[in-house]
C-alpha cells in the first residue's frame, strides 16, 4: 500500500478532475474515502479527529485481527502519476457549458461546445448528449409502454457516440474518461467484449474513477472473467477486487479485502458499509447492527444500503428502531427506492401487509429492477395470502437474479402452501443448490418430504441431516431426526438424535415440550436396553417438570426400583431358610 | 405487475394501421358510385376488399410488414391498380408532416363509416358498414388514436416518417420532399447495420457451422458401426450434404431469422417493426404450436427460439412465450430448457392464459390453475421416459383437481394416468394413486393395474362427456378400443353375482368405439375456435399472393380466373380444426393396428393407406412415419425385401430429420429378418443388439421394443441351432411378458418356444406349447397368429412319423384358407411345404397317381421363397421337388430342381462362411 499522504494527494487531484468532467458521483466516492484516510494527528485540532474518530471503540470491538500495518506479500503496486490538466485556463465556452450541465440541461450543454476540441470539452460534450439519451430513453419507456409490457427504448445517442469514440480511440486521441464513456457505451449495446478492454484501459491509464471500476465490475459475472483481467496494481484494484467478490458471492474473500483496506482508509463509511453488506450475506446480524449504528452517527442523512439495515431490524423485531429509522430516511429524501423499502419493512412488521406492499410497489416503480423488493413484495403476499401475486413477484426477483436463492425458496413456499409439494420440491432444490449451508432451506425441503401426500421420510431424514450439519439455528432438525427414526422404528438412531438434540438443549439453556420428549424417549428407550442408572437419571430429571410426565416418570421410576429390588429377594424366596 | 392481469387485446395505432386505414379509405371513398374510381369492376373491387380483411387477421408473424411489403403485395393484387394506389398511399402518408395531418386523416377517416340507422343511406353509395370486419378495424383504429396522448401522436409521427423512408431507400422511384429532419438519423442508423457487417458474415459461417454439424450428428445417431450398416442396404446412401441444404431452407422460410446479431436486432424493432394486434400474435403462437408437434425435432430449434426471444424483448407481458419456449425445447429433447421454462411459464401466468378449455367464469380464478401446471409437468416426464416421476405428479395434480373442482383438468389428468399406464408396463398395482382418488381406493387394493386402467378410463370417459370436451371424448374412445384390443375384461368385482362373461377379447367392442370416435368429425363445430380458421384462412391467402404465379405472363384477360383459382387451391379455409382432424385420422391407424392384430392384411393396408392420404397433412410426421412403417413392412411380408428396401428409401428421405424415428426401427428390422432368411447370423445379432439399444434403460418404459428385441435375439439364437441358450431367452422373456400382462406378447413367445423345440427335434415337448399358443390366441382373437400355430402343430405332429400325416394334414386344411387369404409369403411357403410333405408320408398317398398335388404346392412355396431369399428353406422346397421327379422319373426338370438346391445350399454356407472368415462384417 502506498503512503496515506500518497494516497490523499491523489485523491485530492482526482476530485478536482472528476468534478471538473462532471462525474459526480465518482467524486463524491473519492471525496468519501479522502476523509476516511486518518489524519495525521499532529495536524489537526483535536475537534476535527474527535469528529472522525467518532466511537470507533465499538467498532475495534468487532475487528478481528488488526491488520493496519501487514502489507500484502508479493504485491508491489504501481504509482500512476496523477494525470496533469491539458486545459489549464477553462474556456468560457466550457464554463457556459458546465453550468448548463450542472442544470441539467445536458443538449444544451453539449450544442454549446460542439466547436470545441479540448479533450476535456469533447469528454463533456459526449457525456452530457449521452445523459440526455438517457433520460430520453427513460421517458420513452414510460410514453410508450404498450399493453403487454416496456418497449425496449433505447437511447438514441448511442449510434453517433459509439461511431465518434471508436475513430478517436483507433486515432489514440481518447483520455481515460473518453475510454470510460466508450465503454459503457459499448456495454449498453451489447458488445461486451471489447468494453471490457476498452473499460481495462480506462482504469489503467487514470485509477481513481469509480464508476469506470463498478461498470467494469458489472461486467464480470463470473470469476474467470474477473481473473482474466489485466490490470495494474493500483490500491484502487482492491476496493474493486472487494466488490467485485462481494458480487460473486465470494464473501470471507470480500471481508478479508475490506479490512485490508481499512488498514488505510479506517474511516471510510464505504468501507464500513460493505463490510456490513458482507456481514450480513454471512447472517451476522448483531455486527451489522453495531456497524450500522457507528454509521449512522457519523453520517445521519444516509440513505445508501439502510435498508440492509431495516432488513436486520425487522429479523430482530426492533419495532421502535425501525421505526426511527423509516422516519429519518423519509424526511431525508422518500422518493429512493431504499426509503421506500425500509417503510414498506416496517408495516411488514407491524402486520400490515396491504400498506407495506403499496410501498414495495412504490420502491419498484423507482427502480423495476430492484431485487429485493420483489423478493420482498412475495413475502408480503404470501402472508396476504394471494399466492398468485406472491409467485408473480418471486419469479420476477428470479429473473432478474437466477442466483437469489430467497426467492426461490419464496416460490417454493408459495407452492407448497397451495398443497403441491412435489412441484415446490423443484424450487426448494434450485435454491438448496445455490445456498448449500443455509439450514432453514433443507428443513423447508424437508418438511415438503414429509408432508401427507408425499410421505417420502427417507428422502426428508436425508435433507435434516444436511440441515443439522450446518448449523441449524432453531434446532428443528435434530429434534425431527429423532423423531422420524422414531416413527420408522429405527429407536437406536432415534435414541442417539434425542441425546444429542438434549445436549444442545442444555448447552444452550432451552427448556419446552421437546426437552420433556426427549427425556420420556430416552428413558423409556434405556429402561428397555436393561440401562436402569441411566433409565433413572432420566426419570429423575423429568420430575423437574409438572404435568402428566412426571407421573409417568414416577411410576417408571418406582417401577425399575421394584424390578431392582425384586430380583435379589426372588432368589431368597426359592431357597427359605 | 404482479396479481394484476393486464386486459387483454389492447390496441395501439402503427404506421403499418395508418396505411391500412388509408387502403380502407380508398376502398370505401365517402360519397361515391357502387364501384369507386380506380376500380373497373365489382370483381375487383370485392377482392381488394378481400386483400384489406386479410391483411387486418393474418396471423403469419409477429411483425407487422413493413411499408415495401406491403407494396409488393399490393402489387399481386392488381397490376393494373398497382400504380394508382401505391401513388396514393405514398403520397398520403409523406403528406403527413405535423401532428395536425394525423388529426385530419382520423377526423377524414370517421365519416367513411356508416351510421347506425343503414336504411338512411342511398344503395348507390359504399359505406362500410360499422359492425363489418374492416368497420371494427376503423373504429378501433380511430379510438386508440383518441386514445393517444401527445407524446403518443408524436412518436406515431416520427415512427412513420421512418415506415415511408425505409420503404423508399429500397426503390428510389420515389422522392421523398418533407422528411429531411430526420433523415440525419436514419443515416446514421444504416451507416451503423453496414459496420456490423463483419459481425453478420461471421454469424452467418457460424451458423452454417452448426447446420452442417447438427446435420452430421443426426445422420449418425447412436450405433456403434453405423456405416456398416448403412452401407448394408444397396445403393441407400445418407448424405449429410443434402440435410444441411434442408436446414438452410428451413432458416429461409423463417421470417425474422435474417437478424442474427441481438443488437442488431434491437435497433432493427426501432427502426420500425411494430408487434401485431395482442389477437394475431396469440394465433400465430397457436400455429407455430402445431407445427412443432407436427414436426417434432425437424421444427428449427434456433430460428423460432430467435424469433420467441425478440417477441420476449418485445412484450414481457406475454407469457405464453414461455409455454411456446417449452414446446420447442419438449420437442427438441432438452430437458433441463423445458423444465425452467415450464416452470417459468406457469409462475407467471398460473395457468390462467390461453388455455382453451377453461372458461374463465369457473371462479377458481383468484387462487389461479396450478393443476394445469402440474398435469403439463406429468406429460413432460412422460415424454422423457420418466414414468414414476410423471406418475407421482400427475397424482398430484388429481388432488389438486380434486381440491380446486376443476373437473375438466381432472378428466385430462386421468385420461394422461390411463395413457400413461397403457403405454407403461407396471407389474404392482400398488401405491399407483395412493390414497388421493377416492372412486378407486375403495376397491383399489383387490384391482390388478389392466383393471385400475379400465376404471380410470370410464371415470375419465364419464367426466368428460359431462363436460361436453368432445375432443376428450374422443380420444377417450380411442383408448377405450385399445384397451379392449388387448385386454380380456373380467368383472371387476370379485363377489356378488357374476354375469356370464366369455373370457375373450371382443372384437365388436373395438370396432364400436372406433365409430364412435370418429363421430367427432360431425360434432365438433359448437366447440371450434373461430380464431384459428380466421386467421390460418387469411394468412394462407396472403402468402398465395406472394407466390410466384406461373400465369403471370397471361395478364389482365385472365385476372378474374386467377382469383378463382388462387382462392379454391391455396386458400381453401379448412372448416375442421387439426386437432380434429388428428384424433380422426389416428382412428384409422389403430383401426390398421386393430386389423393387423386379427390378421386381415388387406384390412390393415386399406385403413393405413386411407391415413396415409386422407390424414398425412394434419398429423404428426412420427405418426405417419408409423403408417409408413406399417405399409412397408406389408411390403416386406407380402414383395420381398428387394421392393420393402427401396420403400424404405423414398421413406427414409422424407423422414431423416425425425428423431427417434420409426423409420430406424423400421430398417433395423427389415435387416434382421433378411439377414436371418440369408443365414447371414453375424450380422442379425448385431442388428439385433442395435434395436435393443434404442430402448429406454428406464423399467417398463419402451416395452414393445424390449420384447421385439429380445424375441428377434431368441429367433437368431434358434437359426443358430442354439437351442438352450434360445430357450432361456424365450423363457425370460415369456416371464417378463407375464409380469406386464403382455398377453399378446405371449402368444407368439409362447409359439416361438414350439418353434424352437420343433427345430431341436423334441416334438413332444413343443406340442403344448403350440397348444398354449393356440388357446391365447383364440382368447385374443389373434387369427392369423392362431393360423400360424396351428401349422407349427401340424409340423411337429407330422415330425412323429407317417402315423400322424393325416392329423397334420387336416390341422393345415383348417388353416389354410386364412392362410392364403392373409398370410405373408414365409408363412404360405410352409404351409405349401408342410402340405406336400403330409401328402408324402402318407402311405395311402401315391405320387405318380397324382404328382401335381405334390409339386404344384411344391413350385408356389419355390417362388415364394426365391423371393424372399429363404435359402435354408428354398433349399428344402427344391430338394423335395427333385426327389419327387426323380421318382416321376422327369429327369429334366429333377436335374433343374438339383441345380438350383446346389444354388441355395451354397448360398447359405457362403454366407457362413463369410460369418466365420469376417466376424465384423464391412460395407460388402
Amino acid at each position: 500500500m502506498s503512503s496515506k499522504e500518497s494516497c490523499r494527494n491523489e485523491l485530492r487531484s482526482a476530485i478536482r478532475q472528476l468534478s471538473n468532467r462532471c462525474l459526480y458521483s465518482a467524486a463524491q466516492w473519492a471525496a468519501e474515502q479522502l476523509v476516511g484516510i486518518e489524519q495525521d494527528p499532529a495536524k489537526y485540532t483535536p475537534t476535527n479527529t474527535r469528529f472522525q474518530r467518532g466511537s470507533s471503540s465499538i467498532r475495534r470491538r468487532f475487528r478481528t485481527n488488526d491488520i493496519t500495518s501487514t502489507p500484502v506479500a508479493g504485491v508491489s503496486y504501481v504509482s500512476t502519476p496523477v494525470m496533469e490538466e491539458d486545459e489549464v485556463e477553462d474556456s468560457d465556452f466550457y464554463l457556459l457549458a458546465k453550468s448548463y450541465f450542472d442544470c441539467r440541461e445536458y443538449r444544451r450543454a453539449a450544442h454549446v461546445l460542439r466547436d470545441q476540441t479540448g479533450r476535456r470539452s469533447v469528454f463533456l460534450r459526449c457525456y452530457a448528449l449521452y445523459l440526455a439519451g438517457e433520460k430520453r430513453k427513460e421517458e420513452e419507456m414510460i410514453e410508450l409502454e404498450g399493453p403487454l409490457g416496456k418497449s425496449n427504448a433505447v437511447n438514441r445517442e448511442l449510434i453517433s457516440l459509439e461511431r465518434e469514440l471508436s475513430t478517436s480511440w483507433k486515432n489514440g486521441t481518447v483520455d481515460p474518461f473518453g475510454l470510460y464513456l466508450y465503454g459503457i457505451v459499448l456495454k449498453d449495446k451489447g458488445n461486451e467484449n471489447l468494453a471490457h478492454t476498452v473499460l481495462v484501459e480506462s482504469v489503467n491509464s487514470y485509477p481513481w474513477n469509480w464508476n469506470a471500476w463498478s461498470e467494469l465490475k458489472s461486467l464480470c459475472t463470473s470469476i474467470d472473467i474477473l481473473n482474466s483481467l489485466n490490470l495494474n496494481n493500483h490500491w484502487m484494484k482492491d476496493y474493486f477486487l472487494a466488490s467485485a467478490y462481494q458480487e460473486l458471492r465470494m464473501h470471507n474473500e470480500s471481508l478479508t479485502k475490506y479490512e485490508y483496506l481499512q488498514g488505510t482508509f479506517s474511516f471510510s463509511n464505504y468501507i464500513q458499509a460493505q463490510i456490513a453488506k458482507a456481514q450480513y450475506s454471512l447472517r451476522e446480524f448483531e455486527q451489522v447492527e453495531v456497524i450500522f449504528e457507528e454509521l449512522l452517527r457519523n453520517d445521519p442523512y444516509r440513505v445508501d444500503d439502510m435498508d440492509m439495515y431495516s432488513n436486520v431490524l425487522y429479523a430482530k423485531e426492533c419495532f421502535s428502531a425501525l421505526s426511527y429509522l423509516a422516519h429519518r430516511v423519509f424526511m431525508t429524501d422518500k422518493y429512493r427506492p431504499e426509503s421506500c423499502c425500509i417503510i414498506g419493512n416496517y408495516y411488514s412488521l407491524k402486520g400490515q401487509h396491504e400498506k407495506s406492499v403499496v410501498y414495495f410497489r412504490r420502491a419498484l416503480k423507482l427502480d423495476k429492477n430492484y431485487l429485493s423488493a420483489w423478493t420482498l413484495m412475495g413475502h408480503e403476499y404470501v402472508e396476504m395470502k394471494n399466492t398468485p401475486a406472491a409467485i408473480d413477484a418471486y419469479r420476477r426477483a428470479v429473473d432478474i437474479n437466477p442466483r437469489d436463492y430467497r426467492a426461490w425458496y419464496g416460490l417454493g413456499q408459495a407452492y407448497e402452501m397451495m398443497h403441491m409439494p412435489l412441484y415446490a420440491l423443484h424450487y426448494f432444490r434450485k435454491s438448496v443448490f445455490l445456498q448449500p449451508n443455509d439450514s432453514r432451506l433443507w428443513i423447508a425441503m424437508a418438511q415438503c418430504y414429509e408432508t401427507e401426500q408425499l410421505h417420502m421420510l427417507e428422502e426428508a431424514i436425508k435433507c435434516y441431516r444436511r440441515a443439522a450439519n450446518c448449523n441449524d439455528s432453531e434446532a428443528i432438525a435434530l429434534n425431527q431426526l429423532a423423531k422420524l427414526h422414531h416413527a420408522l422404528g429405527r429407536d437406536e438412531e432415534a435414541a442417539f438424535y434425542y441425546k444429542k438434540d438434549l445436549e444442545r438443549m442444555e448447552a444452550e439453556e432451552r427448556e419446552g415440550p421437546n426437552m420433556v420428549e426427549a427425556l420420556i424417549f430416552l428413558a423409556t428407550h434405556c429402561r428397555a436396553h436393561g440401562r436402569f442408572e441411566e433409565a433413572e437419571v432420566y426419570c429423575t430429571r423429568l420430575l423437574d417438570y409438572t404435568g402428566p410426565e412426571k407421573e409417568t416418570a414416577k411410576i417408571m421410576l418406582r417401577g425399575m426400583r421394584m424390578a431392582q429390588s425384586s430380583f435379589p429377594p426372588m432368589d431368597v424366596e426359592h431357597f427359605p431358610p | 405487475m404482479a396479481g394484476i392481469l393486464k386486459p387483454p387485446g389492447a390496441f395501439a395505432v402503427t404506421p403499418h394501421k395508418v396505411s391500412v386505414c388509408i387502403l380502407i379509405q380508398m376502398y370505401a371513398p365517402p360519397a361515391m358510385m357502387s364501384v369507386p374510381f380506380p376500380f373497373s369492376s365489382v370483381a375487383q373491387h370485392n377482392r381488394f376488399g378481400l386483400y384489406l380483411f386479410a391483411l387486418t387477421k393474418s396471423c403469419d408473424d409477429i411483425m407487422e410488414p413493413k411499408l415495401d411489403e406491403l407494396i409488393n403485395q399490393l402489387r399481386e393484387i392488381g397490376d393494373v391498380l398497382y400504380q394508382w394506389l401505391t401513388d396514393q398511399l405514398i403520397s398520403r402518408l409523406s403528406s403527413l408532416s405535423s401532428p395536425d395531418d394525423l388529426f385530419n386523416l382520423f377526423s377524414d377517416l370517421r365519416a367513411i363509416l356508416g351510421g347506425a340507422d343503414l336504411s338512411a343511406v342511398d344503395d348507390e353509395q359504399v359505406v362500410l358498414d360499422p359492425n363489418s370486419n374492416l368497420g371494427m378495424f376503423v373504429r378501433r383504429c380511430l379510438l386508440a388514436f383518441n386514445l393517444l396522448c401527445f407524446e403518443g401522436v408524436c412518436h406515431l409521427l416520427t415512427s412513420i416518417g421512418i415506415y415511408c423512408k425505409e420503404a423508399l431507400s429500397s426503390c428510389s422511384a420515389y422522392e421523398l420532399p418533407c422528411l429531411d429532419d430526420s433523415s440525419n438519423e436514419l443515416e446514421a442508423l444504416s451507416e451503423y447495420e453496414n459496420m456490423d457487417l463483419e459481425n453478420i458474415v461471421f454469424e452467418k459461417v457460424n451458423k452454417e457451422i452448426e447446420a452442417r454439424k447438427k446435420a452430421s450428428e443426426e445422420v449418425s445417431f447412436h450405433l456403434h458401426a453405423p456405416k456398416a450398416l448403412f452401407g448394408l442396404v444397396e445403393d441407400i446412401k445418407v448424405s449429410a450434404v443434402s440435410k444441411s441444404q434442408g436446414g438452410d431452407k428451413c432458416r429461409e422460410a423463417s421470417p425474422s431469422a435474417h437478424a442474427p446479431n441481438d443488437a442488431m436486432r434491437e435497433f432493427d424493432s426501432i427502426s420500425g417493426a411494430f408487434l401485431r394486434t395482442n389477437w394475431q400474435m396469440q394465433g400465430y403462437l397457436m400455429e407455430q404450436a402445431d407445427a412443432i408437434e407436427k414436426h417434432g425435432s425437424s421444427f428449427s430449434l434456433n430460428a423460432f427460439e430467435l424469433i420467441l426471444r425478440q417477441l420476449q424483448k418485445l412484450a414481457p407481458e406475454l407469457h405464453r412465450v414461455h409455454f411456446l419456449r417449452y414446446l420447442n425445447s419438449l420437442y427438441h429433447d432438452d430437458y433441463f430448457a423445458a423444465l425452467e421454462n415450464l416452470h417459468r411459464y406457469f409462475d407467471y401466468s398460473a395457468g390462467t392464459e390461453g388455455f382453451d378449455f377453461a372458461q374463465p367464469s369457473i371462479g377458481c380464478n383468484s387462487f389461479g390453475r396450478y393443476e394445469i401446471a402440474l398435469l403439463c409437468l406429468g406429460m413432460m416426464h412422460f415424454h422423457f421416459g420418466h414414468p414414476k416421476q410423471a406418475l407421482d405428479v400427475l397424482t398430484e395434480a388429481v388432488c389438486l383437481s380434486q381440491q380446486h373442482s376443476n373437473d375438466t383438468c381432472l378428466a385430462y389428468t386421468l385420461a394422461a394416468i390411463s395413457n400413461l399406464l397403457s403405454e407403461i408396463g407396471i407389474s404392482t398395482t400398488t401405491g399407483i394413486l395412493g390414497s388421493s382418488y377416492s372412486p378407486i381406493t375403495s376397491i383399489g387394493t383387490t384391482l390388478s393395474v389392466q383393471q385400475q386402467l379400465f376404471v380410470l378410463l370410464k371415470e375419465s370417459f364419464r367426466r368428460a362427456e359431462s363436460l361436453k370436451l368432445k375432443r376428450l371424448v374422443a380420444a377417450n374412445h380411442l383408448a377405450m378400443a385399445k384397451f379392449d384390443l388387448t385386454h380380456v375384461q373380467r368383472p371387476l368385482l370379485s363377489f356378488g353375482p357374476k354375469t356370464a362373461m366369455r373370457l375373450r377379447t371382443c372384437p365388436t367392442n373395438v370396432c364400436k368405439e372406433l365409430r364412435l370416435a370418429s363421430h367427432l368429425i360431425s360434432d365438433f363445430v359448437s366447440e371450434s375456435s373461430t380464431m384459428t380458421t380466421d386467421g390460418a384462412f387469411s394468412t394462407s391467402w396472403l402468402k398465395n399472393l406472394q407466390k410466384p404465379m406461373g400465369s403471370l405472363v397471361l395478364t389482365q384477360e385472365n385476372v378474374s380466373g386467377k382469383d378463382s383459382n388462387a382462392f379454391q387451391f391455396c386458400a381453401q379455409p379448412s372448416s375442421i380444426p387439426g386437432s380434429v382432424l388428428q384424433l380422426v385420422g389416428s382412428s384409422y391407424l389403430l383401426r390398421a393396428t386393430a386389423w393387423e392384430a386379427y390378421g386381415s392384411a388387406p384390412l390393415t393396408r386399406v385403413n393405413t393407406l386411407i391415413y396415409a392420404t386422407c390424414f398425412s397433412d394434419g398429423s404428426s410426421l412420427s405418426d405417419v412415419a408409423l403408417a409408413h412403417m406399417k405399409l412397408i413392412q406389408h411390403l416386406a411380408v407380402f414383395k420381398g425385401y428387394k421392393e420393402a428396401f427401396s420403400a424404405l428409401k423414398i421413406a427414409e428421405e422424407k423422414f431423416l430429420s425425425v428423431s427417434k424415428s420409426r423409420i430406424l426401427l423400421l430398417k433395423l428390422q427389415l435387416l434382421h429378418e433378411r439377414s436371418l432368411h440369408r443365414g447371414h447370423l453375424k450380422l442379425a445379432q448385431k442388428v439385433c443388439d442395435e434395436l435393443g439399444v434404442m430402448a429406454s434403460s428406464v423399467t417398463g418404459v419402451d416395452m414393445d421394443l424390449k420384447t421385439e428385441a429380445s424375441l428377434r435375439h431368441a429367433r437368431t439364437l434358434l437359426a443358430a441351432n442354439q437351442f438352450s441358450e434360445a430357450a432361456a431367452v424365450a423363457h425370460s422373456l415369456f416371464c417378463m411378458c407375464y409380469k406386464f400382462n403382455l398377453q399378446v406378447e405371449n402368444a407368439s413367445v409362447l409359439l416361438l418356444l414350439a418353434e424352437i423345440h420343433k427345430k431341436s427335434g423334441n416334438a413332444v415337448l413343443g406340442i403344448p406349447y403350440a397348444l398354449a399358443s393356440l388357446s391365447f390366441c383364440q382368447l385374443l382373437n389373434l387369427d392369423l397368429l392362431k393360423a400360424s400355430a396351428t401349422l407349427t402343430l401340424a409340423e411337429l405332429w407330422l415330425s412323429f412319423g407317417p402315423n400322424h400325416a393325416k392329423m397334420a394334414s387336416n390341422l393345415i386344411q383348417q388353416a389354410l384358407p386364412l392362410i392364403l387369404g392373409h398370410g405373408g409369403l414365409e408363412l404360405r411357403a410352409r404351409a405349401f411345404i408342410a402340405e406336400a410333405k403330409c401328402l408324402l408320408s402318407d402311405p395311402s398317398f401315391s405320387v405318380s397317381q397324382n404328382p401335381e398335388a405334390v409339386l404344384d404346392p411344391l413350385r408356389q412355396a419355390s417362388e415364394e421363397l426365391q423371393v424372399l431369399e429363404y435359402h435354408e428353406l428354398a433349399a428344402e422346397a427344391f430338394y423335395l421337388i427333385a426327389i419327387v421327379s426323380d421318382k416321376l422319373g422327369r429327369l429334366a426338370e429333377r436335374e433343374e430342381a438339383a441345380a438350383l438346391f446346389k444354388e441355395h445350399v451354397l448360398a447359405l454356407e457362403n454366407e457362413n462362411r463369410q460369418d466365420e472368415v469376417d466376424p465384423l462384417p464391412s460395407t460388402p
